[in-house]
């Protein structure tokens, strides 16, 4: 555990080194990511500012779910970025040398694959949460930045657990799947309170696709919607079950790799 | 103990066949034809520490496939594999600490970062200490003379050059067991002998057991004694290349240049009453008299000719280990 934590810590600091190595770009980027988040934050209250009430939400209260969901989204993104598996890892091959070192190869895959500029992302997060909910006159209470903390893990741990068992479809099907952009949008449902759908798709988005715990549900429970505290406790448990399910497919899923020719 | 063990080793691929056409295409939807396509098929080998062993075979003879089962790359469809002592796929992160693993068409540094960086990112991944890098390392640097190096990118490196830290890196650990898979492919001559003469020098100090898969048969030459043939997933030969070469090298090749126009069916009578077989090369008017390896008859052929032409050159060839394993696979062994 501790192997890990310092392997974590090591291939950051290398991450940064590479980053680092084009300072020019580096700067560039910065700027536009932070251009792009400036954009996506206006966007976001042109949009919402045409709906008024939604099935008892009203406007601060969607913009607010939709800044939480964006904060472990951007945590997801920063560390799950494997929409290119099936290309990268199984058809090329990269799986092999990954498989030839001492590290779990997911962990490895995380480590090798992960983009720290999404955590921009959670900062317009953060503003916007900020934002909708100075306007809704929401308090903070001292043990709110801990659940907070927990949720945000729990809903990042949800969306990596169901992105990975998508991934691991690639050890048994040997055509590419283009599953990933489908999921994208199914994932979006889960920026919306979730009783504006109907019961079939709500289901969905609680128990299977469990995407409703990244967004609506644990931001219920900062607005002080009190129906859904059942859910809203639910979220950090749900994230530890779909992330250990899909470790252990995954570890199944790493004995049918069949490698690439040379 | 043995670094290697492998016992009646099988894996098995499922290989799809589409059928032609719309309609077949329709039809694959629902069914798939598939025919099971046996990559290694029961074979049973061990290998010695501090053995150099060469792994040879055609493309598609089932060599990448074994040493993926060897690394724990790949999982074996039956079969026991023991290498180190342990089970390679089931203990995969434990076995891979005792093993080096260099393939020649798949980078293991990583690309962006100076070849340093990535010496000290797998310093840690394998916990290796100070004393020990140093003391191994600073030797391994030396020798492949990759010192120039280390401040760049892996990316701005010639294959050469990348080539020769991808050995050093697969030694940070300094492992019992090194898998070469095709090491030398694309390399030029100098820096062949150096990897060569580098991986003699590391069995010679460490003991190290090497298994080396080429398609560069004078890699094997130059470092293997014992060779394991491989052909359509099962062993063909597993000895001396020594003895290999006795039990067929026994033939020698006559080149003749000639001054004036000789044509073949004059060779052929010349040497009518004596087993020897004429090939000719049209372009260069180069002719080949392949016979058997008796000296008697070498100087024979040789009088005989020097006798009826006038000749530009000659030149006695033994048959390369090339050729041998050329005719073992067209002809079979035995």
């Amino acid at each position: 555990m501790l192997y890990y934590l310092s392997m974590f810590f090591q291939y950051i600091s290398q991450y940064m080194k590479t980053r680092f190595q084009y300072r020019a770009n580096l700067f560039v980027e910065f700027f536009s990511d932070l251009m792009s988040q400036a954009v996506n934050f206006i966007f976001i209250l042109i949009v919402f500012g045409h709906t008024s009430l939604l099935h008892g939400w009203n406007r601060d209260e969607i913009i607010f779910i939709y800044g939480f969901f964006l904060v472990p989204f951007a945590v997801f993104s920063s560390f799950f970025n494997i929409w290119d598996f099936n290309e990268r890892y199984i058809v090329k091959g990269e799986l092999d040398r990954i498989l030839t070192r001492p590290i779990h190869s997911l962990f490895q895959i995380v480590l090798e694959r992960m983009e720290l500029e999404s955590l921009l992302g959670g900062l317009t997060g953060l503003v916007v949460m900020f934002y909708s909910g100075s306007r809704l006159g929401l308090e903070i209470k001292w043990y709110d930045p801990i659940l907070f903390l927990v949720f945000v893990i729990g809903g990042a741990l949800v969306y990596g657990g169901v992105f990975v068992l998508i991934a691991c479809i690639s050890f048994w099907a040997d055509a590419r799947t283009d599953i990933m952009p489908m999921m994208y949008n199914i994932s979006n449902y889960g920026r919306y309170p979730v009783d504006i759908y109907n019961s079939v798709i709500r289901f969905v988005l609680t128990w299977i696709l469990p995407f409703a715990f990244v967004g609506v549900y644990p931001a219920a429970y900062f607005l002080g919607k009190k129906e859904w505290s059942s859910y809203v406790f639910l979220t950090p448990f749900m994230g530890i079950l779909f992330f250990t399910i899909s470790i252990f497919v995954w570890n199944q899923g790493v004995k049918r790799y069949r490698g690439a020719g040379n | 103990m043995n670094a290697i063990e492998v016992k009646d080793l099988r894996k098995e691929f499922k290989a799809y066949s589409s059928r032609t056409g719309l309609k077949g295409a329709f039809r694959d939807l629902l069914t798939r034809n598939y025919k099971i396509v046996p990559a290694v098929n029961d074979i049973s080998f061990s290998v010695k520490q501090g053995e150099m062993v060469g792994y040879i075979g055609e493309n598609g003879a089932g060599k990448s496939t074994t040493i993926k089962m060897l690394t724990g790359i790949l999982t074996p469809t039956s079969g026991k594999i023991v290498v180190n002592g342990m089970n390679p796929h089931k203990e995969r992160e434990k076995f891979v600490r005792t093993i080096g693993v260099v393939f020649g068409q798949r980078s293991q540094l990583w690309w962006d970062i100076a070849v340093q960086e990535s010496f000290r990112l797998l310093k840690k991944v394998y916990k290796v200490s100070d004393a020990h890098y140093n003391d191994h390392m600073d030797h391994v640097i030396k020798t492949l003379d990759i010192e120039p190096l280390l401040d760049k990118p892996v990316r701005k490196l010639s294959l050469g050059q990348r080539m020769r830290c991808e050995l050093a890196a697969a030694l940070i650990h300094n492992p019992p067991l090194l898998f070469l898979d095709e090491p030398t492919i694309g390399l030029d001559v100098l820096v062949k002998l150096k990897i060569r003469e580098f991986l003699k020098e590391i069995n010679e100090k460490y003991n190290t057991t090497i298994l080396l898969t080429t398609h560069d048969l004078s890699d094997i030459e130059a470092l293997c004694e014992r060779v394991i043939m491989l052909d359509e997933g099962k062993i063909i030969y597993d000895g001396a290349l020594k003895s290999l070469k006795d039990q067929w090298g026994d033939r020698k090749e006559l080149q003749f240049q000639f001054l004036e126009n000789v044509n073949i069916e004059g060779l052929n009578q010349l040497t009518a009453e004596m087993s020897v077989k004429w090939e000719m090369d049209e372009k260069e008017q180069l002719f080949t008299a392949v016979i058997e390896d008796i000296d008697e008859l070498i100087s024979q052929v040789i009088s005989k000719v020097v006798a009826a032409y006038k000749i530009k050159d000659v030149k006695i060839n033994e048959t390369s280990t090339e050729e041998i394993i050329r005719n073992i696979y067209e002809k079979g062994l035995v």
